[in-house]
């Protein structure tokens, strides 16, 4: 971050302004074993001694909360500065339209500043006024679509205030722009989860949504997790839902060897065997054919992962045929 | 910049001067960092004991910096012996007598935490760390939900914070300020759909605080309480973050930092054997500067203390030669935990 303002040519230091003249300034006392030295500008020196000298005294004034102001301009990580900055507002009775004015304003030139959101936080808070949440979050998600912060604020005040009604847009339209934002689709997950509810017809559309957009881009992390997400909520799991298995295995006849899609029909087996319902399409014998498949060719980079896998897929397939051998004994006994 | 060739050996020597630069004076560039300046010496110290050079500092520069994080420490209110301000401050910003506004003089769970390990990595035996209060400090801070603010002077809470206080207990050897059950429920509401774990229950699934949130149930002996669903199901999601080097979550680009989070969590889950190493190796490495030392998040951009130490610290996992071995969960060297080991014997023996 620059140290912003050394190149103002009308600034004047506080220890020359007269209107100061009654604050003695409060140097910072290092101590003798001084490491790690920040070599601040004259002007930083400045104002936090006279920031210092503000709150030994508790002075709460109009001064002061300019004061504050230079402060973070100087230093917007200093959560002191900004509470100390909150107790002024509050005890100045301060209207608090031109503060959410002025923290919108620092926002935009520190978007990933974690005191800047939480001061903003507390003022809708205080204001019980989220109306200008939704607008401020999605100005930070134009510049960057997966700012952790503004995700975070705009989570916020949609559960806290319900702003639900028309998220769903919003979501659509990043995912349009953008089919990989993960932060997007999260977020649908999030709006099904504390609005609209999982109802068997919500599953069912989530599910055709998310192969929809796997159709379009078959190698997105993004959807394959949002799709293992929704069917959480599906009775059948993913192991029964029979539009999603002939979506599958529609992808893997058409030569599709997304290591996402793998992976998934690996799990399929796995929920198959496990439940004890393996079927020609899903039982060990696949699992350890995909597995060894990604290892060697599909994705090499997780080798290992594959090889360790297929090893346990191996016992259950020794297994199964140890079944079959003991259901051909019965078979031919009788 | 140099080639990969050039570049895949280690700058062992400028490593180190390059955290020593940090440890001494710092251009005025860096005044975001004012409140701060603890974790930048975190960063510098133990990135000095990864290289095995912490003897190569002088007793001198030892002996300040451990007078100079003491010097930080919050102690007890005089007249009221309130303890809840206690802790470490992050720099010297406001450590005076602020009279009615002494509450503003507070420790923050991130600087006691990393000041904690600088002490340790030094080799102080912790004997002028006010344990009672800094363990009532830490109490402060846990809210209603589980999770843990920074400080008290109005502050957000969330994932990191819950980890450093875990860690301040572990070091301290104490428990009773962090209260384990909610802790452990805040960190199974943040585990998301696709079975990673976010800052804060329903946000995004990211690296840096599933490291915080498996390094915290590893800390507490609480990760039996995550279902075996949810244990495939997140040593899934860490695997799947490797593309060459670690992304943070799906879909975003690699870093330097997460061969760290990332390697570590699935350290802590027994799995990082199951990752490529060398592909791993070589991203952190193209993001070395061979000439001034320090490592960057990616190749060709500026090197901070950071990614240099998270950089040294993810190579270490995987057991770079000429590199001490790391303690995943505390985030420091194993030679610094296993003073830490001895540090606790004797105070169990007093």
């Amino acid at each position: 971050m620059s140290d912003s303002g050394d190149s103002d040519v009308a600034w004047t230091y506080y220890k020359d302004r007269p209107e100061w003249r009654d604050v003695t300034p409060v140097p910072e006392d290092e101590g003798p074993n001084f490491v790690v030295v920040i070599a601040h500008s004259e002007k930083f020196v400045d104002v936090y001694d006279y920031f210092r000298a503000i709150l030994q005294n508790n002075e709460k004034s109009e001064r002061a909360l300019h004061l504050t102001k230079d402060a973070v301009e100087l230093n917007p990580a200093n959560y002191t500065v900004w509470q100390y900055r909150r107790d002024i507002l509050k005890s100045l009775g301060t209207d608090l339209t031109s503060e959410l004015e002025y923290v919108e304003a620092v926002i935009k030139n520190s978007p990933k500043n974690y005191q800047v959101w939480h001061h903003r936080r507390v003022l809708v808070e205080w204001l019980q006024d989220p109306s200008l949440e939704l607008e401020l979050t999605r100005d930070a998600l134009m510049q960057d679509p997966k700012n952790y912060h503004a995700w975070q604020h705009r989570q916020w005040a949609i559960k806290t205030f319900g702003l639900y009604d028309r998220e769903m847009d919003f979501v659509d339209n990043l995912i349009t722009e953008d089919v990989r934002n993960n932060s997007a689709w999260n977020q649908r997950y999030f709006v099904v989860n504390n609005h609209l509810g999982w109802s068997d017809l919500n599953v069912q559309k989530e599910i055709c949504y998310a192969l929809e957009k796997i159709k379009f881009i078959k190698n997105n992390e993004s959807a394959w997790n949002y799709l293992r997400g929704v069917l959480l909520h599906d009775k059948r799991s993913i192991s029964g839902n029979a539009v999603v298995i002939s979506f599958c295995e529609e992808l893997y006849k058409n030569k599709c060897r997304s290591p996402y899609l793998l992976a998934f029909i690996i799990d399929i087996c796995d929920e198959a065997i496990k439940k004890g319902e393996t079927s020609c399409l899903h039982n060990a014998t696949r699992a350890v054919e995909l597995c060894q498949a990604l290892a060697g060719k599909y994705d090499k980079i997780r080798s290992k992962y594959w090889n360790y896998l297929c090893e346990k897929f191996k016992k259950s397939q020794q297994e199964e045929e140890n079944n079959k051998d003991t259901e051909n004994n019965i078979t031919e006994q009788i | 910049m140099n080639n990969y060739e050039e570049n895949k050996i280690m700058a062992h020597r400028q490593h180190v001067k390059y955290f020593m630069r940090f440890l001494n004076v710092l251009p005025s560039s860096l005044s975001s960092h004012d409140t701060t300046r603890v974790t930048i010496a975190y960063f510098a110290v133990s990135g000095l004991d990864i290289l095995g050079a912490i003897s190569t500092m002088t007793l001198d520069l030892r002996s300040r910096i451990i007078e100079w994080i003491y010097r930080l420490q919050v102690h007890p209110n005089k007249e009221n012996g309130d303890m809840s301000m206690c802790g470490f401050q992050g720099s010297s910003t406001v450590n005076i007598d602020l009279q009615e506004n002494n509450h503003f003089r507070c420790g923050h769970l991130a600087m006691t935490y990393t000041g904690l390990c600088i002490l340790l990595a030094l080799g102080d035996d912790l004997s002028r760390v006010n344990r009672k209060a800094l363990v009532e400090g830490v109490k402060a801070l846990q809210t209603e939900e589980g999770n843990f603010a920074a400080t008290l002077s109005g502050c957000e809470s969330d994932m990191r914070f819950v980890y450093c206080a875990a860690c301040i207990s572990y070091m301290l050897d104490d428990w009773s300020g962090f209260n384990i059950e909610r802790a452990t429920d805040y960190i199974i509401k943040s585990i998301g759909y696709d079975y990673g774990i976010a800052q804060c229950p329903e946000l995004e699934s990211h690296g840096g605080t599933t490291f915080c949130a498996l390094a915290t149930l590893s800390l507490t002996d609480q990760l039996d309480k995550l279902s075996e669903q949810q244990v495939e199901g997140l040593k899934r999601w860490l695997l799947f973050r490797q593309v060459d080097g670690f992304q943070g979550r799906p879909n975003k680009p690699v870093d330097t930092c997460y061969s760290f989070w990332v390697g570590a969590s699935l350290k802590i889950l027994d799995t990082l054997q199951y990752t490529n190493y060398g592909s791993n190796r070589k991203y952190v490495y193209e993001t070395q500067d061979t000439v001034v030392g320090g490592f960057s998040k990616w190749p060709d951009t500026c090197t901070d203390p950071m990614h240099t130490y998270l950089g040294l610290a993810g190579l270490s996992l995987i057991g770079e030669s000429g590199l001490l071995e790391i303690e995943p969960t505390l985030n420091i060297t194993k030679r610094a935990y296993n003073h830490l080991k001895s540090v606790h014997v004797k105070w169990q023996n007093e």
